[in-house]
């Protein structure tokens, strides 16, 4: 390694690596020196610079509120919105205790019990749990960075939006008494064959949160990874950041299964397709794989962010940095993969192999290992440092507590054998409990209390969190303990009632009384949550002595995120840098300004933080409103078999996110670098892969890719689980017209790489001609797709292995379908402007894409028309 | 803009192997993982039936493969750790030299854990006989 220094700036621990010329790079001074730093700001500059950046972050007033997208407006929406969510759930949850509390108890029928106790799992997973981390994140984690705002604030918004529209649609359909009931893993045969709307509910509407979850996680990966303050190099990082990345790279793996689950599942209900229909070649297990497949890491990815909260409240009870860092990112990066190889244990009574269940009975136990390092590592940090318990840590410390009980009861379930006695009985309602509230709940409202003063410039009632801490720990215990014992003394799950004198009554009349406690404590907690605070003092600034960024904002609160973005050398900058908050305050570091008017944060480098870019991201708006509404009616409208509406919507929602695109994204600036303070310009449009953009489509594509390969998954699943896949003597798709399709589409994605590559080195007709080919050799591909399953007549619902080809081919039609509208897109922005030889970020963007595209072309053709002849 | 090297690809190029190293224990896991229920699956659903001892074997197999690999990336891990030259475990400051030692520390522990995650998936393989 090559270090250079310029001379008469080495500061101690500090490299320095000036920036090498370059046309459209940075150029200047990087890293600041001391003497730069020790530089006072002329205070009329800084009042002036205050005044035209709080104009730039102005949050909208009266109803225009609504149109703010800022990270900090949305992130309230978003988690209070969870909220609500859980607090219906758990109301469900009570309806479903009070039946429950006597035997032979008629205070629910069976039916809506059955749509009770779904919406209640659904509810919690889907609505709140997941939710509630993206909602989070999008809250505190620019803080973290000490950056201004996440990349695509506008993204974020379009997701809340899309998830209060989907969540209410949900759970509205329980107030209709036509909410899913087939439990919340939606099993064939009985939720295909269900005739009521429910199980349509289900798969549209939280298939609608799973785009917006996908969403949420390109946001975060992308704000971790390319907007860390300069200087904030992978090793010094917040450990809450590593696990964003973990857990949005674990969101991209895990949610594209269920999704495609959920396009084969809703083919069969709509269309009668026989994916999971074992007479025509289907089979319900393939369901069960998908399921799971998202089912299990879902549950890490719900874990993760919350220990995540632990790991920064730990070091501040413990007022010293944490232990094992290096291990406590492992133990993320470990449990992800790990979490990966556990799906079948929820289906260890399905009869597969045993030697296959042994697999994944030994995965389960490994993951323990990563798992318990990080236990262990909050451990020592409590142990080696001087602990003040604070409410957060007490809530932190009855997590762990729960957590490790829970944890305990896995490692029992985990053994097949013992899994078959005790499956599907309360025994597993009991685990999986104790490790939700251990490894979601309690943490999340320790991060709560710990963040609130952050939040809302405000602090929580000391009093009324101790009171609500015992409350739902007392209760959480009295409801779940014994809920083990009812479980092994053998009642089943899911029952709405059960006969007197089995020995099951008190069990789960204390249990009943137990789920009261705990909603006692949730009433203390939310009152204070939102009981008006307005004449209590304002709180110190860092009320916790905590060392890590988010506790340099301001009180009262401003909406620029951080008055500058700071040069940070440190894990714990507020412990370490004696002098960073002043001089952020002051204005000393980058960014402190808003010449143009324009909201801006900073781009920094993947592994190092070496600024790259100012990006100017994108203020107020109505248009992610109207896209969240008309991608709402898309999904919704199809369970009524509204079929034409679903398309109008579907074209609206379309048409909105391309006015968004070409409204506010890559712009072309009226100048091609800025003063980014502290001796360092920076550019304001960077294309390829030192863009935003960029890696916001790769990290999208990656998720699309995964569900591709379920879909692929699903076709080797039916043959080696189905002795007539394919059928004898059945239709294949046509070679002739598969391989022109091929042809054709590889030469589309030919023309589009062409177009990139030409931009700036050719004439802007040929790259024109280029961009004009590749969407006509696009349809005309797609084309040849459609016609290659449809010349031999092969007829989906006869059988599932004609269904498979249509399914795969329809995925793809789509895919393509889609990336006409890119190659359009870039067509027309050439013909504007928008485009030009040096300004070509579109351009690269739709390439990628393409390059995905091309794959999956591949891999359809030869899944559709070469191997079902080998098999 | 040839000749330029902005600064993702240069920590990039710099880092390409220490990236590599992280991911390429959990990896050698999921293949191995992978491999070995595929191969199960298969075998038990389109194999001859009776013994499945072959399928022991070539578990076994895939086994001193995964665990070869994952030593291999464990010894390279830990030459970039480079413990033994300072004897530093926090790699907590603003350097090159921290985080590349950083990089190579977590990958070596996410060795180990691969290959006890490895050995844990291979036990079915030695103790199981039949696919029922």
């Amino acid at each position: 390694m090559t270090d250079h220094i310029l001379p008469g700036s080495r500061r101690p621990g500090v490299e320095e690596t000036p920036f090498e010329a370059e046309a459209h790079g940075p150029e200047g001074i990087y890293p600041p020196t001391e003497e730069m730093l020790r530089e006072p700001v002329d205070p009329d500059v800084a009042k002036a610079q205050e005044a035209r950046l709080r104009k730039a972050w102005k949050t909208p007033t009266g109803w225009r509120y609504w149109s703010a997208v800022n990270n900090s407006e949305v992130g309230v929406w978003y988690s209070m919105t969870a909220f609500v969510f859980m607090l219906l759930a758990g109301i469900l949850a009570l309806a479903v205790r009070v039946q429950l509390a006597v035997p032979d108890n008629d205070f629910l029928s069976a039916d809506r019990f059955n749509q009770f106790f779904t919406m209640h799992g659904s509810a919690m997973m889907f609505l709140f749990a997941v939710p509630m981390f993206e909602a989070i994140s999008i809250l505190i984690l620019p803080a973290f960075l000490g950056a201004r705002d996440m990349p695509f604030p506008r993204l974020s918004a379009y997701g809340y939006w899309c998830f209060l529209i989907g969540g209410v649609f949900v759970m509205g359909s329980i107030l209709f008494g036509v909410a899913p009931d087939a439990g919340w893993f939606m099993y064939p045969p009985l939720a295909t064959q269900h005739s009521g709307m429910g199980s349509d509910i289900w798969l549209l509407g939280l298939s609608f949160i799973e785009v917006a979850s996908i969403a949420a996680a390109v946001e975060l990966i992308v704000g971790v990874l390319k907007c860390r303050p300069p200087g904030m190099r992978v090793n010094i990082m917040p450990l809450y950041a590593w696990y964003v990345l973990v857990v949005g790279g674990m969101i991209l793996f895990a949610f594209p299964p269920l999704i495609a689950g959920d396009f084969l599942f809703e083919l069969e209900r709509s269309f009668d397709w026989p994916f999971f229909d074992p007479t025509r070649g289907g089979d319900p297990m393939l369901w069960q794989h998908l399921f799971w497949i998202f089912g299990h890491p879902e549950v890490y990815i719900i874990f993760l962010p919350s220990i995540a909260i632990a790991a920064m409240v730990v070091p501040t009870a413990a007022q010293r940095p944490i232990v094992g860092y290096s291990w406590i990112v492992l133990s993320a990066v470990g449990t992800g993969f790990l979490s990966f190889g556990l799906w079948v244990h929820h289906m260890f009574t399905t009869g597969l192999p045993t030697i296959s269940l042994g697999f994944f009975s030994a995965a389960s136990e490994a993951v323990v290992i990563p798992t318990g390092v990080q236990l262990f590592a909050f451990a020592a940090t409590l142990m080696v440092g001087k602990v003040r318990m604070s409410l957060p840590m007490l809530w932190i410390s009855g997590a762990l507590a729960i957590f490790v009980a829970g944890g305990l009861t896995g490692v029992m379930v985990a053994i097949a054998p013992f899994d078959w006695q005790v499956h599907d009985t309360y025994f597993i309602v009991a685990h999986l409990h104790y490790t939700l509230f251990g490894g979601m709940v309690f943490p999340v409202i320790g991060g709560v209390y710990y963040f609130y003063p952050f939040i809302r410039k405000k602090k929580l009632s000391d009093r009324m969190g101790r009171w609500a801490f015992w409350l739902i720990f007392a209760g959480f215990n009295l409801t779940f303990l014994p809920m083990h014992l009812t479980g092994l003394k053998g009642m089943p799950r899911r029952v709405f009632t059960y006969p007197g004198d089995i020995g099951w009554d008190w069990l789960n009349l204390v249990s009943s009384v137990g789920a009261f406690v705990i909603a006692a404590g949730f009433a203390i907690f939310a009152w204070d949550l939102v009981r008006p605070k307005g004449r209590q003092a304002d709180p110190a600034r860092n009320p916790w002595g905590a060392g890590t960024l988010e506790w340099s904002h301001e009180i009262p609160e401003e909406f620029w995120g951080v008055r500058s973005i700071p040069h940070i050398t440190s894990r714990y900058p507020l412990w370490d840098q004696p002098d960073l908050v002043a001089r952020m305050d002051a204005g000393r570091f980058y960014l402190p300004d808003a010449e143009e008017g324009r909201r801006e944060t900073m781009i920094t480098s993947v592994i190092d933080a070496t600024p790259m870019q100012v990006l100017r991201v994108t203020g107020p708006a109505w248009v992610t409103i109207w896209a969240a509404i008309f991608t709402g009616g898309a999904f919704i409208f199809p369970t009524f078999h509204w079929y034409p509406p679903a398309i109008i919507c579907g074209g609206l929602a379309i048409a909105c996110v391309i006015y968004w695109l070409w409204t506010s994204t890559a712009e072309i600036p009226e100048k091609e670098k800025k003063d980014a303070g502290l001796g360092l310009k920076l550019p304001i449009y960077v294309s390829g892969p030192k863009a935003a953009g960029w890696w916001g489509v790769w990290i999208t594509m990656l998720g699309d890719s995964t569900a591709f390969a379920s879909l692929v998954f699903g076709v080797f699943f039916y043959w080696t689980a189905r002795p007539d896949f394919p059928p004898e003597g059945t239709d294949h798709a046509a070679w002739a017209l598969s391989l022109l399709a091929l042809a054709l589409l590889v030469g589309s994605w030919a023309a589009t790489f062409g177009a990139r590559y030409l931009n700036g080195r050719s004439h802007w007709r040929t790259v024109m001609t280029s961009l004009v080919a590749a969407p006509l050799l696009a349809a005309a591909g797609c084309a040849a797709l459609i016609f290659a399953v449809r010349v031999p007549d092969l007829q989906p619902t006869t059988h599932v292995y004609p269904a498979v080809l249509w399914a795969l081919t329809i995925w793809t039609v789509v895919h393509v379908g889609a990336g006409i509208i890119m190659q359009l897109y870039c067509l027309a922005a050439l013909l504007a402007g928008k485009i030009t030889p040096r300004h070509d970020a579109p351009l690269w963007n739709i390439t990628l894409y393409w390059h995905f595209i091309c794959l999956t072309v591949i891999v359809t053709v030869a899944v559709t028309a070469g191997l079902p002849r080998l098999l | 803009m040839t000749k330029t090297q902005p600064s993702d690809e240069r920590e990039f190029a710099e880092e390409q192997s220490s990236l590599f190293k992280i991911t390429l224990g959990p990896l050698a896991w999921a293949l191995h993982f992978v491999a070995s229920y595929a191969a199960a699956a298969v075998w038990c659903a389109k194999g001859p039936g009776g013994s499945i001892l072959p399928l022991r074997l070539g578990i076994g197999a895939m086994t001193a493969v995964a665990l070869g690999l994952i030593l291999w990336v464990g010894w390279r891990a830990w030459q970039q750790w480079d413990f033994t030259d300072d004897w530093d475990y926090e790699h907590a400051r603003a350097r090159g030299e921290d985080r590349h030692e950083f990089l190579g520390h977590a990958a070596f522990l996410l060795a180990i854990v691969s290959f006890v995650g490895t050995c844990y998936t291979a036990l079915p393989a030695l103790y199981i006989g039949t696919c029922r």
